[in-house]
């Protein structure tokens, strides 16, 4: 019974923050933007679900639709804002991390102040079924988030592998002077990519409101786990960040049975700490067979 | 004011026009200025070789044109379309609309991307939308002058050797719908061997209207092959060079 529920509680947590992480991962290695305000854009789509399920109407998809959408227009406005005017200025790094925390901060206080900061619930998207499973009770929002979140990476997988697109933002992660070089244009392509990464921070966003609520700063927490997911995984790598979320995933919910949830962040950054010691470049240090350079 | 003096008289079926017009450029990094007020033209059908010693600009040369110096002042006009820019600017900021416009650089020391397969490579140099549709078509043409990517065709670049990623990277390039190619030291790292056979394949390609530098510091693997070769010394183009001339100069220096 307890391991169910560790195990349960494992892949429901690394779906969602692996869908974060990989977003943090794909922003920072094509744009080489480790981008802070995710946290911002997360809050933003779920209120923007929030505003459409209040005023529209609350069915479930549609309301995952709108929160996707909505992160996908804060990617896009983080990045006319954040990356386009300094992206090919000196200190470029440096410069975005401070512009995507400043829009962080301001975004989030906008929220607080907007909104107020009481936080808001989102209707249930997939309803209030349950799942019996040999003594193990599934609920419809831990099915529904995990199945949803890992037909949306998939879908965007897919799609990375398969368009002209997803060929161009593949190229600038993995040699951003040969893709120019190739013709493919940074600006253009960075809007891709935020609105893709927006988007799955939407998607997120949605799906942990089905467990927690929607709150200005509740982006703040989601956005260091994912930012920690993807250096596990080693940032860029898309495999790695899906492992890295299991791995961080089983701790969270064992270091929850076992001793309290108050100890997750905790164990959570010894966890990583220990593996960034063994394996410098993340996860995705044993998976690589291509070699470099 | 050319900096080539003389030209090589062209078949006369070939339509004779500048796919390429720099005059007055001038380009470097930061502080350092590396080319000096340069003139070169390149008219269409033509194989130029720019033959000169490490760090005298070849590869700046080309990078100018490309738009990915730090800074660059002086007219560059690609297929009569100014894409020369006067400012200092973000290193390839418009490198994408000058591709577009016509040019495919095929950079020294192979800019690859390492994860994408041999397929997916060559996939990223379709870039203009003709191009993209007709990849099919262009990928066969490219396989017929290097035969032996054929078998890599779902290999990561990153697993390949030298020699087959020169020909992974000059691919690439050669999928483009472009006027001018520029090649960047074809033969720097491989083997005599195999340098000259990248060598030979560039030669064999049908250049139709279009145009090809090749930048190289051996100049016997160019000579007698190309329609011209200029020399490049200290940031300028010095006219018409030969082997005997280079040989000539560097027991002099």
């Amino acid at each position: 019974m307890d391991l169910w529920f560790i195990i349960s509680n494992t892949i429901v947590l690394a779906a969602i923050y692996g869908t974060l992480a990989i977003g943090v991962s794909i922003t920072w290695s094509s744009l080489g933007l480790l981008n802070l305000s995710y946290g911002f854009v997360f809050a933003f789509a779920g209120y923007g679900a929030w505003l459409f399920a209040q005023y529209v109407t609350s069915f479930g998809l549609a309301v995952l639709a709108v929160g996707i959408l909505a992160g996908a227009l804060g990617g896009v406005l983080v990045c006319a804002v954040a990356f386009i005017p300094i992206h090919d200025k000196p200190n470029f790094t440096t410069r975005g991390l401070i512009a995507t925390l400043a829009i962080n901060l301001v975004g989030t206080q906008t929220l607080m102040w907007w909104f107020g900061p009481r936080s808001k619930s989102l209707p249930e998207i997939f309803g209030t079924w349950k799942l019996s499973l040999s003594g193990m009770v599934l609920t419809a929002d831990r099915v529904g988030n995990v199945l949803t979140s890992v037909i949306m990476l998939l879908l965007v997988l897919r799609w990375m592998r398969s368009s002209r697109r997803g060929l161009e933002i593949r190229a600038m992660m993995m040699n951003p002077h040969a893709a120019s070089i190739v013709g493919i244009g940074v600006r253009r392509t960075s809007f891709y990519v935020m609105a893709i990464t927006g988007g799955l921070a939407g998607l997120s966003a949605v799906l942990l409101s089905q467990t927690y609520y929607i709150s200005p700063f509740g982006g703040l927490m989601p956005m260091i786990k994912a930012v920690a997911i993807a250096l596990c995984g080693g940032l860029g790598s898309v495999q790695g960040a899906v492992i890295a979320a299991l791995v961080l995933g089983l701790n969270e919910a064992l270091t929850t049975v076992s001793v309290g949830g108050r100890y997750v962040l905790i164990t959570q950054f010894l966890l990583i700490i220990a593996i960034l010691l063994v394996r410098p470049r993340g996860i995705a240090g044993l998976l690589d067979k291509a070699r470099e350079a | 004011m050319l900096a080539s003096p003389t030209t090589l008289p062209l078949p006369a079926s070939i339509d004779r026009r500048d796919v390429l017009n720099v005059s007055g450029l001038s380009a470097g990094y930061g502080p350092m200025r590396v080319i000096h007020d340069l003139d070169l033209i390149v008219n269409s059908g033509e194989r130029i070789g720019i033959v000169g010693l490490n760090g005298h600009g070849k590869s700046t040369l080309f990078y100018a044109i490309a738009g990915l110096t730090g800074w660059q002042r002086g007219s560059i006009k690609l297929n009569g379309v100014e894409v020369g820019r006067t400012r200092s600017q973000g290193p390839g900021r418009y490198t994408h609309q000058i591709v577009r416009s016509g040019l495919a650089l095929i950079p020294q020391g192979d800019e690859i991307f390492h994860g994408l397969t041999v397929e997916e490579h060559l996939d990223s140099g379709a870039f203009t939308p003709r191009a993209w549709r007709e990849r099919a078509q262009r990928k066969l043409g490219i396989l017929e002058i290097f035969p032996p990517l054929k078998k890599l065709m779902h290999v990561p670049v990153g697993r390949l050797s030298g020699g087959e990623r020169r020909m992974v990277s000059i691919g690439r390039g050669l999928m483009a719908e472009a006027s001018l190619f520029l090649v960047d030291e074809p033969s720097l790292g491989l083997a005599p061997k195999i340098g000259k056979s990248v060598i030979d394949a560039l030669m064999a390609i049908d250049l139709g209207t279009s145009a090809m530098v090749i930048a190289e510091q051996n100049v016997a693997l160019l000579e007698g092959r190309v329609d011209r070769i200029i020399g490049m010394h200290a940031g300028k183009l010095k006219g018409e060079a030969s082997a005997a001339l280079m040989l000539h100069d560097l027991s002099k220096a």
